[in-house]
C-alpha cells in the first residue's frame, strides 16, 4: 500500500472517528443492558444489533455517497489517484472502519455469553454467524454505495439489507442443525455452521471484489 | 531539447445525451494562462474534466503533462492543482487539517507560501471548513492548490461568486505563479473581465466546439467595429471578414475579425470611427458568428 493510500485510509478514520467511536459506545452499551439480566436480554442485543447495522449503513451513506453529493469527491480526485486507486482506498478504508466496532462488539457480545452464567454457551456459533453475516451486510452496502449514485437505488439496497437480517435470524439461524444445540450448555461447532460460515465468507469475498470489477473501471467518475 | 506541451488535446469528442463536445483540439505551452471563455453549457467543464482525468473521451487524444489521459492521470495529477467551484473540502475538518492533509500528500508544498496566503486572504486555519463563507472557501480551495507549486493550475470558474476584491487578490495570485516560466494555468470562466486581465492566449469555446483560439493581443488587435456613414442610396460594399453589419439609415456599423489600416483606407472618407473591442465584446461578437455560420 502506498503513501497516498494511507493518508486517504488515515483521512478516513479521522474524518469518520466519532461515528466509529459513538457507534461503538452505544453498541457496548446494549451489551451492558443485555449483560443485566434474561428479562434485558433481548433488549440489549436488539440494541446491538440495530447499532451494527445502522452504523454500516451511516459509514458508506456518509463517506461515499455524502461526498459525492456534497462535491468533496471533487477534490479526493484532484489528488494523485486513479479512479481504481479510489475505489479500492475506499473499500479497504471503511472496511476497516467498519471492522473496529464490529471487533469490539462481536466478541463483546462472544465474552458475554461466555461469561453470563444463566446464558447459555451454545448461543455462540449462532452469534458467530450473525456477527459475520453482518459483516457482509455492511460489504454489500458498501459495494453498493461505490457502484450507484442513485439515491433510490441506495434506499432500495439499504431496506433489503435490513430486511435479509431478520430472514437470516429466522430461516438460516432456525434451521435444525443450528437450533437445536442453541440452548445447550456447550457450543457445537458442527458441518451446518462451517458450511453457513463458508457460504459467508466467500460472500463477502465476492462483494468485496466487486467493486475492483465494476465501479473501478468506469471510465467517467463523475 | 523539446519542451513537453502543458495540455494537448487533439481531435476530442464526448458526447452525452444532450450535449456533445466535438472535435476540441486545445494547446497549452509552459509559462501561459490561458483564458478559457464560454458561455454557461459550451463545454468548458467537460474539457476540463477530460483534462482532470474525470471523464475519458470517446475518441481523439488527451494529454497533460505528457500523460494521456485518463490513463495517466494519477502521475499528471502529481503536478497539477485543479481547482473547481462546485468543488468542496470535507465540511467537518478544519482548513489547518486540510492544509496538513495536503502537505502530507504533496512534497513541493511550500509552507511559508501556504500561511502567507492564509493571511493575505485572512483565513483562520483552526476554522471548520463547513463554517466558511462561499468566499471563503473558494480561497481556501485555491490556497490549497497553489500551495503545492504545482506546475499546471486547471481553474474551472475559480472566481464565481467572489466580490471584486477577493477576485483581485486571487487574479493577482495567478500572475505571482507565472513568474516561473514552468508553470501554466488554464482558466476557465465566463467572466471576460478576468480573463483579459490575467491571460496571455485566449480560447472561445461555443456549444461544444471550439470557436476560436489566440494571443489575446491577437484577438485585441484584429477585431474592430468601424462607424460609416454612406450617401443616401448608396449600397454598402462588401467587404471580407466582416462579422456584422447593423446599417441604421446612413448609418453602418460593421464588426471585423480582421481589421488592418488598409481596411480604412480602401473604406475612405465615409469612416466615422473606428473602435477597439474589449474581450466581452469580443466574444459575443465571435460566438454570435459562430452561430450564425452553424445556423443555429
Amino acid at each position: 500500500m502506498n503513501m497516498l493510500a494511507r493518508k486517504l485510509i488515515a483521512k478516513e478514520f479521522y474524518l469518520l472517528r466519532w461515528l466509529i467511536i459513538g457507534s461503538t459506545v452505544a453498541g457496548i452499551a446494549g451489551l451492558l443492558i443485555a449483560a443485566e439480566g434474561v428479562m434485558r436480554f433481548n433488549i440489549g442485543m436488539l440494541m446491538w444489533l440495530t447499532t451494527i447495522v445502522a452504523f454500516g449503513v451511516v459509514l458508506a451513506t456518509f463517506a461515499i455517497a455524502n461526498e459525492r453529493k456534497e462535491r468533496a469527491l471533487q477534490f479526493v480526485l484532484s489528488l494523485p489517484l486513479s479512479h481504481g486507486d479510489y475505489v479500492r482506498i475506499k473499500v479497504i478504508g471503511l472496511f476497516l472502519c467498519f471492522l473496529v466496532p464490529w471487533v469490539v462488539l462481536s466478541l463483546g457480545a462472544i465474552v458475554l455469553i461466555v461469561v453470563m452464567p444463566n446464558l447459555p454457551d451454545g448461543m455462540l456459533p449462532n452469534i458467530v454467524l450473525l456477527c459475520v453475516f453482518m459483516l457482509v451486510n455492511y460489504a454489500f452496502v458498501l459495494c453498493s454505495a461505490l457502484h450507484t449514485t442513485s439515491e433510490g437505488m441506495m434506499t432500495l439496497v439499504i431496506i433489503v439489507t435490513n430486511m435479509s437480517i431478520t430472514l437470516f435470524i429466522f430461516l438460516v439461524l432456525g434451521v435444525s442443525a443450528l437450533r437445536t444445540d442453541f440452548q445447550g450448555p456447550n457450543p457445537v461447532w458442527n458441518d451446518t455452521f462451517w458450511i453457513v460460515l463458508g457460504v459467508e465468507l466467500a460472500t463477502l469475498a465476492v462483494t468485496l471484489a466487486l467493486p475492483y470489477l465494476f465501479a473501478a473501471r468506469r471510465r467517467d467518475f463523475i | 531539447m523539446t519542451t513537453t506541451r502543458h495540455i494537448e488535446m487533439h481531435g476530442v469528442r464526448k458526447a452525452f445525451r444532450f450535449f456533445t463536445l466535438e472535435d476540441l483540439s486545445l494547446d497549452l505551452e509552459p509559462g501561459q494562462i490561458m483564458g478559457f471563455v464560454g458561455p454557461n453549457g459550451a463545454g468548458k467543464s467537460t474539457t476540463i474534466r477530460l483534462l482532470t482525468g474525470l471523464l475519458a473521451p470517446d475518441a481523439g487524444e488527451v494529454r497533460v503533462l505528457g500523460h494521456a489521459m485518463p490513463e495517466g492521470q494519477a502521475l499528471a495529477k502529481r503536478d497539477i492543482g485543479f481547482v473547481s467551484d462546485d468543488m468542496r473540502l470535507f465540511s467537518h475538518a478544519t482548513l489547518d487539517w486540510h492544509m496538513r492533509f495536503i502537505a502530507s500528500i504533496y512534497p513541493n508544498w511550500d509552507e511559508q507560501y501556504a500561511k502567507a496566503l492564509v493571511r493575505r486572504f485572512n483565513l483562520h486555519p483552526e476554522q471548520n471548513v463547513g463554517g466558511l463563507s462561499t468566499g471563503e472557501h473558494v480561497k481556501a480551495v485555491l490556497l490549497l492548490a497553489l500551495a503545492r507549486r504545482p506546475r499546471l493550475l486547471i481553474l474551472d470558474e475559480p472566481t464565481s461568486g467572489l466580490d471584486p476584491v477577493a477576485r483581485h487578490e486571487l487574479l493577482g495570485e495567478f500572475m505571482e505563479v507565472l513568474k516561473d516560466d514552468e508553470r501554466s494555468i488554464l482558466f476557465s470562466s465566463h467572466n471576460t473581465v478576468d480573463v483579459e486581465r490575467i491571460s496571455d492566449r485566449i480560447t472561445f469555446i461555443d456549444r461544444g466546439r471550439l470557436v476560436d483560439s489566440s494571443d489575446k493581443e491577437d484577438f485585441l488587435e484584429r477585431w474592430r467595429r468601424i462607424q460609416l456613414q454612406i450617401p443616401a442610396g448608396t449600397a454598402v460594399p462588401d467587404l471580407p471578414h466582416v462579422v456584422s453589419k447593423v446599417v441604421d439609415g446612413q448609418f453602418v456599423t460593421i464588426t471585423t475579425n480582421r481589421y488592418s489600416p488598409d481596411l480604412v483606407s480602401f473604406l475612405g472618407s465615409g469612416v466615422r470611427e473606428v473602435q477597439r473591442m474589449s474581450l466581452e465584446e469580443i466574444f459575443v461578437a465571435t460566438v454570435m458568428h459562430h452561430r450564425e455560420l452553424r445556423g443555429t
